[in-house]
């Protein structure tokens, strides 16, 4: 999981509200002249502009105003919780929150529906999200999220074997369709730094977390495009065929390379593969594997790699 | 209460939407100059007529504080009326009233209403972080104490789409949702970009089934309903009834205006989909005396096809729900019955940061003087505009008349 996520910064006014979550209580304001319930926390009464608000807690019976599904993340840093579904809530005491749901497939959300919060745990000095979920989920089993790294079963895919003269058989793997996702590895810190001192690029943006926290429009460090490029050896691709009949196979190089979305540090990746082109070539047999590299959860590949295999 | 409608926008200027990345770098100082002496040209008037400034405050280059003061002195303008208007994509609209009542206060006789939008070149040991922020978190303040930074940014809400997105599903829930609609207020734009050579897809038509098809960035909106964000710049001259009397060309009067806004995020709102354009627009049409019927074109702030949707409803073009059918029975380009976005509008011109709105300010000036070229209307009196900031959370309106 990416770590430059932006975290709530409790003040002195809005204390109270956090300390609840981590309690796993809900907390909200309650103007003593008018009545009125009020969130976000304030001094002031919005609609009375009284200063006395007293805490009081609520049972977190809520309604779904408003929702939607996010196809491209509101941060390279949310990849990790694609589709977001960011909403806006509205307790039963009449303020609405600004929110996510959790638990939930797309199918069953419905503006309307009832809801019940989530105390989410989103880090290891206990900080808690108010999120909701409906009714006939367990909120307990939600306030953890899934660990990250949670390597889905290896379902090898059954391979064919092609033999390099059967000239329809390596024309019918051209195809649209990508082959099942790799498997997951994370890129940390750590490696980044490791490619830095072996490529010399150690430019700041990639190795300074402090600076880049501040002053990178990624909010954080991001790995080189060419580390991520090479991790593919990392990554064994689930292809559901096997070349055979050949002397020798070499890595030609690449048709086309992009790097069309960053990987900031701590982001897990994984990649897939389809075959492009086959052609017949004077040396011998050219295939183009279209191999994309993608943060998980993100629509939008990291690396677009058309690389070259000669076989001969 | 209200304008009596002696003060006119006179003359204006508009760099050509151009992508950031090829677009020149220019000091904003320098921009306001540039726009500011070209909008002179256009009045056919002297910078020694102007005196009174309306600019931006936020996202002004050279200066956080104090820029009306800066923007005097390197211009060289003796101001008697100076005003700084942060109203988002709203500004524009809140510039030209702003200017107008100066005018008729008697403080000034002609006013330069000016927003730089191109880049200004990066200084040797210039601290990026603020653009770098920007870039990250759009609209959404990161400032500790910020309400936004602690009760939408942890749980990725920023920027402007999954708002619009939200006030969009809303929408849906209530009224129900026809895709097609919404993507035909992007097509007849597009269509009218096809006869503007200043707009950024000027040479590409558009069609529903390729707006249905292009990428969706957050339920239920496809990227092709969403501005493209593009450099630019623009700046207007609105002047006293004498001073309009010696113009080169013929002055839009103002003749009503509103503004309303009670919150940033719309989550907030007392009812999401009734949107603030609503009271501000039955005041300009009162002020001007005038009923939505009477327009000859609206020039409809369009950041998100829904923007444009629920404000047709919401200004009264349409009652409430309706907006839909309308989008379906009436042809919205320049040579249809109802003629909206004639330069394309912003989603088809390019959105040039706060200056995009003025793009719609500047096509209901330039129709009414006559000057649209090929997409001029037969007859165009009195245009509607409207300025939309924000998650639909400042937004104005004017009714511009010719004389």
């Amino acid at each position: 999981m990416s770590n430059n996520k932006p975290m709530p910064v409790p003040t002195e006014i809005s204390a109270p509200f956090w300390e609840g979550l981590k309690a796993e209580r809900l907390l909200i304001q309650q103007c003593n002249q008018c009545s009125h319930w009020v969130f976000y926390p304030r001094r002031h009464c919005p609609q009375c502009l009284a200063h006395e608000l007293t805490w009081r807690e609520v049972n977190g019976e809520a309604t779904l105003y408003s929702f939607t599904v996010t196809r491209i993340a509101t941060l390279p840093d949310f990849a990790d919780e694609m589709p977001q579904m960011l909403a806006v809530i509205e307790l039963a005491q009449g303020v609405r929150i600004n929110s996510n749901l959790v638990g939930l497939d797309e199918s069953e959300v419905k503006i309307g529906m009832r809801l019940q919060p989530v105390f989410a745990e989103v880090d290891a000095k206990g900080t808690r999200l108010l999120r909701f979920t409906g009714l006939d989920k367990d909120p307990q089993a939600l306030k953890t999220l899934p660990a990250a790294v949670e390597q889905p079963a290896v379902a090898a895919p059954s391979v064919r074997r092609i033999a390099l003269d059967d000239e329809a058989a390596l024309q019918a793997l051209v195809s649209d369709t990508f082959s099942p996702w790799s498997n997951q590895i994370v890129v940390d810190q750590g490696l980044i730094d490791a490619f830095a001192l072996l490529s010399g690029d150690d430019y700041w943006i990639h190795t300074d977390p402090e600076r880049a926290r501040k002053q990178s429009p990624f909010g954080g460090t991001i790995a080189h495009g060419a580390l991520v490029q090479i991790l593919q050896s990392r990554m064994q691709l689930k292809l559901d065929y096997e070349i055979t009949g050949f002397s020798n196979m070499v890595n030609y190089g690449s048709d086309r390379l992009r790097f069309p979305a960053p990987v900031p540090a701590g982001s897990i990746i994984h990649s897939r593969a389809r075959v492009k082109r086959v052609e017949r070539v004077k040396s011998g047999t050219q295939m183009t594997l279209e191999l994309n590299t993608h943060v998980l959860g993100s629509e939008r590949p990291s690396v677009i790699n058309e690389l070259v295999i000669l076989y001969m | 209460m209200g304008l009596k409608g002696h003060a006119a926008i006179v003359g204006s200027a508009q760099y050509k939407p151009e992508k950031y990345a090829t677009a020149p770098r220019m000091f904003h100082l320098e921009q306001v100059a540039d726009l500011a002496a070209q909008a002179l040209r256009d009045a056919g008037l002297q910078a020694s007529d102007l005196d009174g400034l309306v600019i931006n405050g936020p996202q002004f280059h050279e200066a956080s504080v104090f820029v009306p003061a800066m923007a005097a002195e390197y211009l060289g303008l003796r101001l008697n009326f100076a005003e700084v208007v942060d109203l988002g994509g709203c500004t524009s609209v809140g510039m030209v009233w702003r200017a107008a009542a100066a005018i008729e206060l008697g403080l000034c006789q002609a006013v330069l209403c000016v927003l730089p939008a191109r880049m200004a070149p990066m200084g040797p040991d210039e601290d990026p972080s603020w653009m770098a922020r920007a870039m990250r978190f759009g609209g959404h303040s990161t400032a500790f104490g910020a309400p936004e930074a602690e009760f939408d940014l942890p749980y990725g809400h920023m920027g402007q789409n999954t708002g619009y997105a939200m006030i969009a599903q809303r929408y849906a829930a209530q009224y129900g949702y026809d895709p097609r609609a919404l993507a035909k207020i992007a097509v007849d734009q597009r269509t009218n970009a096809q006869y503007n050579p200043r707009a950024m897809f000027y040479g590409q038509p558009l069609t529903i089934e390729q707006v249905l098809a292009s990428k969706k960035v957050a339920d239920p909106l496809h990227v092709l309903e969403i501005v493209m964000p593009v450099a630019g710049g623009a700046a207007l001259i609105i002047a006293s009834k004498e001073v309009a009397a010696r113009a080169r060309k013929r002055p839009s009067y103002i003749t009503g205006f509103g503004e309303h806004l009670a919150f940033k995020s719309p989550s907030y709102a007392a009812d999401m989909v009734q949107t603030p354009i609503g009271p501000a627009s039955r005041r300009a049409f009162d002020m001007a005396g005038l009923k939505p019927a009477d327009v000859d074109a609206a020039q409809i702030y369009d950041c998100y096809t829904i923007t444009a949707l629920l404000t047709l409803e919401d200004a009264g073009f349409c009652a409430k729900g309706e907006g839909m059918s309308f989008v379906r029975e009436h042809d919205l380009t320049w040579r249809g019955d109802f003629p909206m976005n004639t330069h394309g509008g912003q989603l088809s011109f390019g959105q040039a940061g706060s200056a995009g709105g003025m793009s719609q300010v500047i096509e209901a000036v330039t129709q009414i003087a006559g000057e649209a070229g090929e997409r001029q209307l037969a007859q165009c009196d009195t245009v509607y505009v409207s300025g939309t900031g924000g998650v639909m959370s400042e937004q104005g309106a004017l009714i511009l008349q010719g004389a």
